[in-house]
């Protein structure tokens, strides 16, 4: 069985996001084993509970939602990155609680359960 | 060394002792596109290339489009109150990290010589760059 993770540079409001989430339901569907995702630079941005996107427009963070729940899939949040964009383990009521804080360790160790990773 | 905050090293400790064992190894290329003052790329970048070595899993540096003037020697970040990650560059040799590539038609488009800010820089053409780049498990870009 082939393993895949997946790192998040790209914010909410990017296209990217459309893109990052399709690629990964598609692989869990097929079977492949999704080790985690990591969410760093701009991509902390996911966990923000502030965050509010027009609700004619694409909500990512539901879709986050839908496949954490249904495939127990791990959701890494980088502690640097997201305390650099006012989002602090310190005031979790910030952070949506599908997402876990980590430091940027566990990367290493999900791009070494990986088979492959990719960026969006 | 690093210029990590507290928090980053006491979870990277942390996640160290609980998990200790990282299985097999897998080679890492971290390409470098953004100029060095514009944006915080180049500082993230650099953040999960010492953390990779840090775990002994050294990744290899590539240098291409804007992203070679963050080798560029004689840079001032502090004139425009920008921290100067840069100089963290000069600690490489500690952590391991010796592969270091720079695209050679990124260097003449700007006009730039190969006057770097750290040694062992390797200048590739185009497509030596990017058959090297081919020879690694993952590759991020920054």
């Amino acid at each position: 069985m082939k393993k895949l993770a997946v790192l998040i540079t790209s914010p909410p409001c990017s296209n990217l996001s459309v893109t990052a989430l399709d690629y990964i339901e598609t692989a869990l569907k097929t079977g492949i084993e999704l080790v985690g995702v990591f969410f760093y630079q701009d991509g902390v941005l996911h966990a923000n509970k502030q965050v509010v996107i027009a609700s004619d427009e694409f909500q990512a963070v539901n879709h986050w939602k839908t496949l954490q729940q249904t495939y127990q899939l791990p959701l890494f949040l980088c502690v640097t990155a997201a305390e650099k964009r006012g989002l602090s383990d310190e005031q979790p009521e910030n952070i949506n609680a599908i997402f876990t804080v980590a430091g940027l360790g566990e990367l290493v160790e999900l791009t070494n359960k990986a088979d492959r990773l990719v960026q969006f | 060394m690093t210029n990590l905050s507290i928090k980053e090293k006491s979870i990277k400790e942390k996640s160290v002792i609980e998990k200790p064992i990282i299985e097999k190894e897998k080679t890492l290329a971290i390409i470098n596109s953004k100029a060095p003052y514009s944006n915080i790329a180049g500082k993230d970048a650099l953040d999960i290339a010492l953390i990779f070595a840090s775990f002994e899993q050294a990744p290899a540096l590539f240098f291409q489009g804007d992203g070679v003037w963050q080798l560029i020697a004689d840079q001032n970040g502090s004139l425009i109150s920008v921290k100067d990650y840069l100089k963290t560059f000069a600690a490489f040799e500690f952590y391991d990290i010796e592969d270091i590539y720079v695209c050679q038609e990124s260097l003449n488009a700007r006009n730039l010589s190969a006057s770097f800010h750290i040694e062992k820089v390797q200048m590739l053409s185009k497509q030596a760059f990017a058959q090297q780049l081919a020879t690694y498990n993952s590759i991020l870009r920054f």
